[in-house]
């Protein structure tokens, strides 16, 4: 069973003809060709996959293509300004050291996204319990948490 | 992962007629967390997926003295309603700690009941409230008891044609408190054992205690022996080590890849003892 879904990625109208059994995550790679977004567990364990959907963060490995229509996707790459400028997330992990190997990072970000978005000052507590859905095993956990902690302050700069 | 057609029905009308099309080779599917991980694993292996998210009968969270849970509620809307956090804590407390905010910003409330884990962290403080399953279906509707409903390890009564409309939660008398407490590795794995308490107390006294535990029997289990200790007493240090030795004899766990059997029968008494305490406390 196939499907032309229509739906917002990264701030653009885009249509794809989907097959009924693929997962957000292969439209994304395979159709888009947008490699920013990992597969991990494939299991909703490892969090590698967080996307935005509707400014939410999911795990587009579980999440049904043709559940995608007429939604507003953001992935890693749509966190970049016009001009290619960083997020403040993005910002914050780079001068933080919140990265090792890198696999997790873009899960971690949107996460992170999210999660400000919601809270825009997030104690250590609700840090951690918004990214308990992201997995890194370089164990750079302390970073991590640093990164976020700092781009809450730059977010509010910027929106104050 | 075997191939699948999707359907994406808007009225329950529409559903009964797909699954009656392909009774025995489709399945509902609410947020897939749990059925897409399946899928996969080829533990089932549907034809069809038929999508319940967009049937409106199936959304929406009304109070009315109690609350009526859409099945479709995503359980973050839960985790964020206000009336839930103060009037049915252990349902709240359970909802923040199940799964990932990922997981829990797509599952539903209906999912994570008809999925029939015996880890279900909704079921315990759902059991302890007294909730109540709206079940619609091709052959028309019925209410059963959350007790009635699960019926094994991933089975329930439902007859695969049939869905779960609304999980219905009257409201509690004054003097109510309520608790659930889950032990994992981290709390957002899935529960080693899980466990709820509800007491109404009346002058240091325990009026009425319903108590239930996850991932220690077959199905999420209400501890019908243990809640008679309780009731008419006050609940005092010696009749919470009494109830500790209660819950551990009425538990039925199995070892398996998580824990052991043992670990899970001396901690469901702990954990119950502790869901009593708190919600003595939260009653006042």
């Amino acid at each position: 069973m196939k499907k032309l879904i229509t739906f917002t990625l990264n701030g653009y109208e885009v249509s794809a003809e989907v097959e009924s059994h693929r997962m957000l995550l292969e439209v994304l790679r395979d159709t888009f060709d947008f490699k920013g977004t990992k597969p991990g567990c494939g299991q909703g364990e490892c969090g590698a996959c967080t996307v935005l959907v509707d400014d939410v963060n999911v795990d587009s490995c579980l999440y049904p293509a043709f559940e995608i229509e007429g939604k507003s996707v953001t992935t890693i790459e749509g966190l970049i300004d016009e001009g290619n400028k960083l997020h403040p997330v993005q910002e914050s992990f780079v001068a933080h050291g919140g990265i090792q190997c890198g696999f997790c990072s873009p899960g971690m970000i949107m996460s992170a996204t999210a999660l400000l978005r919601e809270n825009p000052s997030p104690s250590d507590g609700e840090i951690k319990a918004g990214i308990s859905g992201n997995l890194c095993r370089c164990t750079g956990y302390v970073q991590i948490v640093e990164s976020i902690r700092d781009a809450a302050e730059r977010l509010q700069e910027n929106a104050g | 992962m075997k191939k699948f057609d999707y359907h994406m029905p808007e009225s329950l009308k529409e559903a009964y007629g797909l699954m009656e099309k392909q009774k025995g080779r489709a399945r509902y599917i609410a947020g897939g967390t749990d059925v897409i991980v399946r899928v996969k694993q080829r533990a089932i292996e549907p034809e069809a997926l038929i999508s319940l998210r967009h049937i409106s009968d199936l959304r929406g969270v009304h109070w009315n003295g109690g609350l009526r849970l859409g099945s479709m509620t995503i359980l973050r809307d839960l985790e964020r309603d206000e009336g839930t956090a103060r009037d049915f804590k252990a349902l709240h407390q359970a909802v923040r700690v199940l799964a990932n905010p990922q997981v829990r910003n797509v599952a539903t409330i209906g999912g994570n009941l008809a999925n029939a884990a015996p880890s279900a962290d909704c079921a315990p403080p759902l059991l302890v409230l007294g909730a109540k399953v709206e079940i619609d279906g091709p052959g028309g509707g019925r209410v059963v008891p959350l007790e009635a409903f699960f019926t094994g390890p991933g089975q329930t009564c439902l007859d695969g044609t049939e869905v779960i409309k609304s999980v219905i939660v009257p409201g509690v008398e004054k003097g109510t408190g309520t608790a659930f407490l889950k032990d994992g590795r981290v709390s957002q794995d899935i529960a080693l054992i899980n466990a709820a308490a509800l007491v109404v107390m009346e002058g240091g006294v325990c009026k009425a205690c319903r108590l239930a535990a996850g991932a220690v029997a077959p199905v999420p289990l209400r501890l019908k022996e243990t809640e008679k200790a309780i009731e008419g007493r006050e609940i005092t240090p010696d009749v919470l080590e009494e109830i500790k030795g209660l819950a551990e004899k009425e538990v039925s766990p199995i070892t398996d890849v998580r824990t052991t059997a043992e670990y899970r029968r001396i901690m469901s008494g702990v954990l119950i003892k502790r869901a009593v305490e708190q919600a003595a406390r939260a009653a006042g």
